[in-house]
């Protein structure tokens, strides 16, 4: 099939008509390339929206209650809804399978001294399962465990921030901080990609804060983890479900929005891969039609070509060529043309993207790249392309009669 | 070798129907050297191309070698013709980007003989026709007549039953057709059949019999003495 005659066909085609062949394969080539450019950059989008929440665990859901706006169930509007430790509990046993990780947030401002530094910082009471659920990064000591909780311990994970500014160039572990005028001891602080600011935070065990603060048992917030082997919709339908047993729970009206808020990470990311695979439909449908102007050149130029070499043709059918062997010349040749120009295109696409890419990196945008598979698929499409463009002239040179090829006088 | 019977073949022209071939009565026996002569509309290349298989006939038989040449496609058609016949063109048709031996080769290449064979056996003919120093010259390097050689070379590489000339020596001068007439001579001494097209007497006079057309019917076949070519080059 690859025999040395075919390919001294090819190059005799090509080299007699450099030029041309070159301005063809140049809009393949360039086809090629603008596709790859073009679904990287999508790439490059995708990349930056999943970087820009990273941040936080995004399989996280965050409850959160407020005051009701519609009467329901026996209820006038205007009540506050008020979660409690009782909560959590229901939700671990109420959904076993799909919490993963699951703790309550209790807020409150402190003003923290150590020393003769003083700041003003918010203080997070949680429960250990938060580390996981926020992806605290502890860099030393350690973050709140069951033991912390059970005996609601005065102890507190402080953010790197908090450790710079009250206890300057001291080693914060195992200190002594006051939160309000009470002593805690300090047994870890964390680091956070998402911004400096979520490293001015401090954690400590929820049973401390309520039983510092009038033994109660209220949370302001829960967040939660679910299954990661969930898909998109799984997810939705399982933030869906605890929605409305919430909504059961407090007797809170279905279409009320401000009595309860659940916000799902995998919303955002519904939004997000709605987009931006709305966006590669529309990238491979430019980038294709890009292309096919490219076929149609090169389908073009056979036709030329075919047309030149009617007599050849006709020769080498009086000499014993059959159809076949014709059709195959014209092929190999048209796919030819296509895929070395479209692997330049391709090659030179890449290339850039392995060159710049992984610089580029700024809010919405990073690292801008194309997968093994989107390779494979162009080449796939690029030697289809070929075959495509060389088809209609082939069949035209299968066709040539050697009688009219030969009549000559 | 050839039988033909009652051959016919008309073309459409329009509402018209050209009536070109009126019953064709031949037999070509193996080892003849046959010039078929006729002014132009008499339908000799009308034959020649149906002996070629380059067209079909309307009805009539053809037997090429005791094969019944009939109901071709045009897989079959390349085939046959690869497998009987050779083929010599006035106007050479030799491909222009491939070298004298490479030429030589293309027929043998449809049959799918190896490379290597291949060009041995090019040489080989090649040497016959007196060309071996130019097996590498390509075909705008060679003169008129070493053209021509040249492509008879490349009728015999396939080793075909007949040799089907169109007009051999017709974009040749008098002498190179005469050194060509020489070698068809000396080949059909070997023992090839060759059929040549041809209009100018001299030319006929070189082969053993000569077929005459007019209006699409033979209107004499006669054996003749041949003129040797030998003595005019």
């Amino acid at each position: 099939m690859f025999d040395r005659d075919i390919w001294q066909e090819i190059y005799h085609s090509i080299s007699n008509n450099k030029l041309r062949t070159f301005l063809t394969g140049f809009s393949v080539g360039w086809g090629i390339f603008i596709l790859v450019l073009l679904l990287a950059s999508v790439k490059g989008m995708q990349n930056g929206f999943t970087l820009q929440f990273s941040d936080d665990a995004t399989n996280s859901i965050f409850v959160r209650t407020g005051t009701t706006s519609l009467a329901y169930g026996g209820f006038e509007a205007g009540r506050r809804i008020q979660m409690t430790n009782d909560d959590i509990e229901y939700i671990k046993r109420s959904f076993p399978d799909d919490v993963e990780y699951i703790s309550p947030r209790v807020y409150q401002n402190t003003s923290a001294r150590y020393k003769s530094e003083t700041g003003s910082y918010n203080i997070q009471a949680v429960y250990p399962d938060h580390q996981a659920i926020e992806k605290t990064i502890v860099n030393k000591g350690r973050f709140i465990n069951t033991n912390d909780l059970m005996n609601a311990s005065k102890v507190a994970v402080i953010g790197r921030k908090v450790e710079e500014d009250l206890f300057k160039n001291e080693d914060a572990i195992g200190k002594f901080v006051e939160f309000n005028g009470l002593p805690f001891r300090v047994i870890g602080t964390f680091t956070d990609d998402g911004d400096d600011n979520a490293e001015r935070n401090i954690y400590a065990p929820t049973s401390t804060y309520q039983k510092m603060y009038g033994q109660t048992d209220h949370i302001d917030q829960i967040a939660l983890t679910y299954n990661p082997n969930y898909d998109l919709t799984e997810a939705l339908a399982f933030s869906d479900r605890l929605e409305n047993v919430f909504r059961r729970r407090f007797k809170i009206a279905p279409k009320d929005q401000s009595g309860i808020r659940i916000f799902n990470y995998a919303e955002v990311f519904e939004d997000i891969s709605n987009f931006t695979g709305g966006l590669d439909i529309a990238v491979i449908i430019v980038g294709l039609l890009i292309l096919l102007s490219g076929i149609v050149g090169i389908g073009n130029i056979m036709v030329f070509i075919i047309k030149e070499r009617t007599k050849e043709i006709g020769v080498r059918k009086a000499l014993g060529a059959e159809p076949w062997s014709i059709i195959k010349l014209v092929l190999f040749e048209s796919v030819f043309i296509t895929a070395l120009s479209g692997f330049i295109g391709l090659g030179i696409a890449t290339g850039l993207l392995a060159a710049i890419g992984p610089s580029i990196k700024t809010g919405a945008f990073a690292n801008p790249s194309v997968s093994m598979s989107m390779v494979v698929t162009a080449t796939i499409i690029l030697i289809v392309a070929g075959v495509l463009a060389g088809l209609i002239p082939a069949m035209k040179a299968a066709r040539v009669k050697p009688i009219v090829a030969l009549s000559d006088k | 070798m050839i039988q033909i019977k009652d051959l016919h073949k008309s073309y459409k022209m329009g509402k018209n129907s050209l009536h070109v071939l009126k019953g064709i009565n031949f037999n070509v026996e193996e080892g003849e050297l046959v010039a078929i002569m006729g002014s132009s509309g008499s339908g000799k290349s009308t034959l020649l191309n149906i002996l070629g298989m380059l067209d079909s006939s309307d009805s009539g038989e053809y037997i090429l070698d005791n094969v019944p040449i009939k109901d071709l496609n045009e897989t079959k058609a390349a085939r046959y013709r690869n497998k009987f016949l050779g083929f010599v063109f006035q106007s050479f048709n030799l491909i222009n980007y491939k070298s004298a031996a490479e030429n030589v080769a293309l027929p043998l290449y449809y049959q799918k003989v190896p490379r290597k064979e291949r060009q041995e056996k090019a040489l080989k003919y090649l040497t016959q026709v007196g060309l071996k120093e130019w097996a590498g010259h390509l075909p705008s390097e060679l003169s008129g007549g070493q053209k021509q050689r040249v492509a008879i070379a490349r009728a015999l590489a396939a080793e075909p039953k007949v040799l089907l000339a169109d007009e051999p020596t017709g974009a040749l001068d008098s002498k190179t057709s005469y050194e060509v007439m020489d070698l068809i001579q000396k080949i059909n001494d070997a023992g090839n059949t060759i059929l040549i097209v041809t209009h100018e007497p001299d030319i006929a006079d070189m082969c053993k019999r000569i077929v005459h057309l007019k209006d699409g019917v033979i209107i004499e076949d006669k054996k003749i003495e041949q003129v040797r070519a030998e003595q005019y080059v």
